[in-house]
């Protein structure tokens, strides 16, 4: 199972304090926003850039593990920029890259899919929807495709339903953060 | 690496997020409402050729406005303003654009970001109305 379409759990823990994320939007504001949202879930943003040409200056040289980028933007857009991180951006060929947009034109609905971005969020959003997608992006198991034009995360994931069953992994880790804190309260008790 | 020990659990994420965008409110209803004036003075074109460029500075602020009002949940404003954006993408290039629905959209938009959100029915009534517009307008043609 790859995880993707896993539904979160409130009581799940994740850990993307070492994450090195990069988030690209013009609006100053659409940034800090989403730089909060990211920071109410652990991670520390890395790298913002209000411009496609920004971003690639820093994606030519330094791997990041997760880009946020908003889909329009003057000049160079998200899609374009995906795209050139995909085919000439070696450090981050294979980067997690989730777009958002707050409505999508018509015209650019192929662009989303063939640009090679792992997920387009469309707005409105909720804190929970884009926590949602870094978790799947994070445990996303999908292969890396080039066909033709295109190089990405493989589309065909329409028959993945979510799974409901219980991840044995997310169990175990649950288990043991509850232990450590058990212990961190126990020692603070014998204090 | 999301797997790793420590962390922090879902539900206390979430909440710190929404905490965290909470606080900037104040802040994104001032950008709603500049971005509802930028609509507003956007000036109807005079020709063609003005057109793709005056329909690009309103689709710019419409969208605008669903960036700054979408994290708060205010999805009546939201709604407005996609059913622009849909409008303007769905405009034919080579035919003049009724400049109407432009400004029945800022008008609406305003009338949304000023009444009460406890004035369920008029909202209702300007997102019903806007619904007729769009409907209207986005038929195929006989």
């Amino acid at each position: 199972m790859s995880g993707v379409g896993e539904s979160l759990r409130e009581s799940a823990v994740i850990n993307l304090t070492s994450a090195t994320t990069m988030v690209v939007d013009d609006s100053s504001f659409g940034l800090d926003l989403t730089c909060q949202a990211l920071r109410g879930f652990g991670i520390r943003t890395s790298y913002t850039c209000q411009s496609a040409a920004e971003a690639m200056e820093i994606l030519a040289e330094q791997p990041i593990d997760l880009l946020v980028v908003d889909c329009e933007m003057p000049g160079v857009d998200g899609y374009e920029l995906v795209r050139w991180m995909r085919r000439s951006a070696q450090a981050n060929a294979l980067t997690p890259a989730i777009m958002t947009a707050a409505h999508m034109r018509r015209s650019r609905i192929t662009e989303a899919r063939d640009c090679g971005a792992n997920f387009v969020v469309t707005k409105p959003f909720s804190a929970a929807t884009l926590l949602e997608r870094i978790v799947w992006v994070a445990r996303d198991q999908r292969p890396f495709l080039e066909v033709g034009d295109y190089f990405g995360p493989d589309r065909r994931i329409r028959d993945q339903g979510p799974p409901s069953d219980e991840r044995r992994a997310a169990v175990i880790r649950k288990a043991a953060f509850d232990a450590e804190q058990a212990g961190r309260a126990a020692v603070e008790n014998d204090q | 690496m999301i797997d790793s020990p420590g962390g922090v659990s879902v539900g206390a994420a979430l909440a710190q997020a929404r905490a965290n965008i909470e606080a900037r409110r104040a802040e994104a209803m001032a950008v709603v409402e500049v971005q509802i004036a930028v609509l507003e003075a956007v000036v109807p074109p005079a020709n063609l050729e003005e057109q793709a460029y005056r329909l690009d500075e309103a689709y710019r602020a419409a969208n605008a406005v669903i960036d700054a009002a979408s994290p708060f949940e205010l999805l009546d404003l939201c709604s407005a303003a996609s059913g622009l954006c849909d409008l303007i993408d769905g405009a034919p290039a080579d035919e003049t654009y009724d400049w109407r629905i432009v400004t029945v959209h800022a008008r609406s938009l305003r009338l949304l970001q000023t009444l009460p959100l406890e004035e369920v029915a008029a909202r209702a009534t300007v997102l019903e109305s806007l619904r007729m517009v769009a409907e209207r307008k986005l038929a195929p043609k006989a």
